[in-house]
């Protein structure tokens, strides 16, 4: 069990995560490290499927702590992000007091038993004594009117229920923030926050990466498919496929039962790293045998 | 310790001459970061402030260049941390030689060179500086500026009326489509019932929800991109239609890029107040100005790092360009095909196209023309009515 000052400096944050399988290089062990250590929220930026939820997910494991995860959507208020009262159960109250003669007060209906708590308020009630890790999935994909209600609950770590009273954490959040940059956050939360931004890694660390991930599958098959994909990534398509796709792959032609990326394999299987048929025809133009290494 | 923050602090500085807005925040977390995690290697420093000190992947370039001016050749960070210098004497990553290399080909993203030539070329920024443009004044002029300007191609005005022009934009009425949002809101005819709502005021009445409230699904408008061609044929609107660029960022939240051989997104540079500081900006972030076209490379670019992500999802998408492509136009055929998938409408406006006996037979325009659901002049204020219209949806 490791309490978040025992993450003395970036390397042991980097033994940690190395710990729990997951692989990261020194900058994105850096800004785990700060977002852990300063304490402050973390912007994680990246192309899909270079490993930005899975970062989050790592640094749970590591504090051996929940991760609380908030998928943002168009549209997400309060109510879906924060706490909604049950109103059945409320109503199933009143009548059952009714029914018994008991004396129901507000007080009652409105107390923690009838509180349904959505991941920002779970995080916060979080009892501690580590941290909660708060995933906030694509914040880029909510409006602006739930940034800024984000962005007070950032500065504060503390919520407001009228009902309740304010809610205050024990030991806030480490807070990690993805974003798929469809439009500009607001300067004023990107100045609250950490930034990185999560390359594509280098073939020795994607093959690092794939072995670790999919146990079953070989050396030859792991380097080829990270070479592969390095290959698919230089042409011109759409979806560059990322970390993600070469470990579906691999997982894909372990499955099949295929020893060796070749011509045919790459011809049966492309479809589990590219997703666009104008990808699909432009690998197939180029060739099977070139995206599996022989020409 | 006291050196360190003096190390900080001038780093900071540099950093925000460089361009990178970095704050004393920041530079904060950045001392904390140093003194919590006693970086032992160049690589370790490098992450620590990449890490604390940007806010966007944008910056990460002018923070290489600064951090390989101040701590991979001048300064030594040995001599502050107390430590001697060998330790740091090989840096592993070779960042600066790489730097070199690829500053030397294109001009440089943020670089100052540019701005003076661009200056020169186009205008914006010293032009209209020169008239009397205080907000409110010019109000003098017998005809007033919609009558005097209303049908002046766009490509033929003065600076003076440039200015009249740009307040004209900005009272322009731009409006999207609607769409249904994800928000609902209180509506006393609403079709989904507010159980929160509803409950508060069964309190009321004993607990008995004998009053409902509803509510229903709100809609909000359309998001707006505007890509405009700065390239050298279209140089004699690219004044006046940065001006609509600006007004839309300001009025309408739009997103705006300019494109000649790259495209650049202006829509930050663009979202101030100032026209002057606006414009200026905006010459300073795009350093291709009055070059060659490239319409397809740009609506490829546009597609796969912005349009893809989400901001052509459902949007109307403005395109201001003459179809003038050096390039192959087939790539832009295949760029708008994509484009059209992805967007609500697509909006051409093309100023040449109110010259007697046009044609759109330039082979970009007819690549992209299938793909157009509108196809506009936009060549005169008075003819920007039907680009608004255009955008709005409504046909004339």
């Amino acid at each position: 069990v490791t309490a978040p000052d025992d993450v003395v400096d970036v390397d042991t944050m980097r033994r940690l995560l190395d710990g729990v399988d997951y692989l990261a290089d020194l900058g994105l062990a850096t800004a785990l490290f700060c977002a852990l250590r300063l304490p402050q929220p973390l912007l994680l930026e990246g192309e899909a499927g270079v490993g930005k939820t899975e970062a989050a997910k790592a640094l749970a494991a590591v504090l051996d702590t929940p991760l609380v995860r908030l998928q943002c959507y168009e549209g997400i208020d309060a109510a879906e992000a924060l706490y909604e009262w049950n109103y059945p159960r409320q109503l199933l109250g009143i009548r059952l007091a009714e029914a018994t003669g008991r004396e129901v007060t507000e007080h009652d209906l409105f107390g923690p038993d009838y509180l349904v708590e959505r991941p920002l308020l779970r995080a916060i009630r979080h009892p501690g004594p580590r941290p909660v890790v708060l995933l906030v999935d694509e914040v880029d994909r909510a409006d602006d009117e739930f940034e800024a209600f984000l962005l007070e609950m950032l500065a504060e770590s503390a919520v407001t229920i009228p009902e309740l009273g304010t809610v205050r954490a024990a030991t806030p959040p480490v807070v990690v923030l993805t974003s798929n940059r469809t439009r500009d956050l607001h300067d004023a939360l990107k100045r609250r926050c950490l930034y990185h931004w999560i390359d594509y890694p280098d073939l020795g660390r994607a093959v690092a990466v794939i072995r670790r991930r999919v146990p079953a599958a070989s050396t030859t098959i792991a380097e080829q498919v990270a070479a592969a994909v390095a290959r698919l990534r230089s042409l011109d398509v759409q979806k560059p496929p990322g970390l993600a796709e070469a470990i579906n792959w691999v997982a894909t032609l372990d499955l099949l039962g295929l020893e060796r990326l070749d011509d045919d394999a790459v011809g049966s299987t492309l479809g589990s790293v590219l997703k666009y048929r104008e990808d699909l025809e432009l690998a197939r133009e180029r060739g099977s045998a070139w995206v599996a290494g022989g020409a | 310790v006291t050196d360190l923050a003096v190390v900080v602090a001038a780093f900071g500085q540099l950093l925000h001459d460089a361009g990178v807005p970095v704050t004393p925040e920041r530079s904060g977390r950045f001392a904390t970061t140093v003194a919590l995690a006693r970086p032992s290697s160049l690589d370790e420093l490098y992450w620590a402030g990449r890490v604390t000190l940007l806010s966007g992947a944008a910056q990460i370039e002018a923070y290489d260049r600064v951090f390989a001016q101040v701590f991979r050749g001048v300064a030594d960070v040995a001599e502050w941390r107390g430590q001697t210098p060998s330790v740091l004497a090989t840096p592993r990553r070779t960042s600066p030689a790489r730097h070199d290399e690829r500053s030397r080909t294109p001009p440089p993203a943020d670089g100052r060179a540019p701005a003076p030539h661009v200056t020169t070329t186009t205008g914006p920024p010293g032009g209209p500086e020169a008239g009397p443009e205080g907000d409110g004044a010019g109000l003098l002029a017998a005809a007033s500026p919609d009558e005097r300007l209303g049908h002046t191609d766009l490509a033929r005005l003065t600076p003076e009326e440039l200015v009249d022009l740009r307040r004209l934009m900005a009272a322009l009425p731009w409006a999207t489509p609607r769409r249904a949002s994800r928000r609902t809101a209180r509506h006393p005819r609403g079709r989904l019932l507010d159980l929160r709502a509803t409950l508060r005021r069964a309190r009321t009445t004993g607990g008995d929800p004998v009053r409902r409230s509803f509510r229903h699904r709100t809609d909000r408008r359309r998001h707006l991109v505007l890509i405009a061609d700065v390239s050298g044929s279209m140089e004699p609107y690219a004044r006046a239609y940065l001006h609509l660029l600006h007004g839309a960022v300001r009025a309408a939240r739009a997103d705006a890029f300019v494109f000649a051989t790259r495209l650049t997104r202006l829509t930050r540079a663009l979202a101030t107040s100032s026209p002057d500081l606006a414009l200026r900006r905006a010459t300073v972030a795009a350093p291709d100005w009055s070059g060659g076209t490239r319409i397809g490379d740009a609506l490829k670019a546009f597609v796969d790092g912005h349009g893809r992500r989400g901001m052509a999802r459902g949007a109307v998408v403005v395109i201001v360009s003459d179809g003038w492509e050096t390039g192959d136009p087939a790539v832009v055929g295949e760029q708008m095909a994509r484009l059209a998938r992805l967007a609500h409408r697509i909006v051409w406006v093309n100023p040449r196209s109110a010259g007697a006996g046009y044609r759109p037979l330039v082979g970009g325009m007819a690549a992209a023309l299938p793909h157009v659901d509108a196809f506009v002049s936009g060549h005169s204020f008075a003819a920007l009515d039907e680009v608004v219209a255009a955008i709005a949806g409504v046909e004339r």
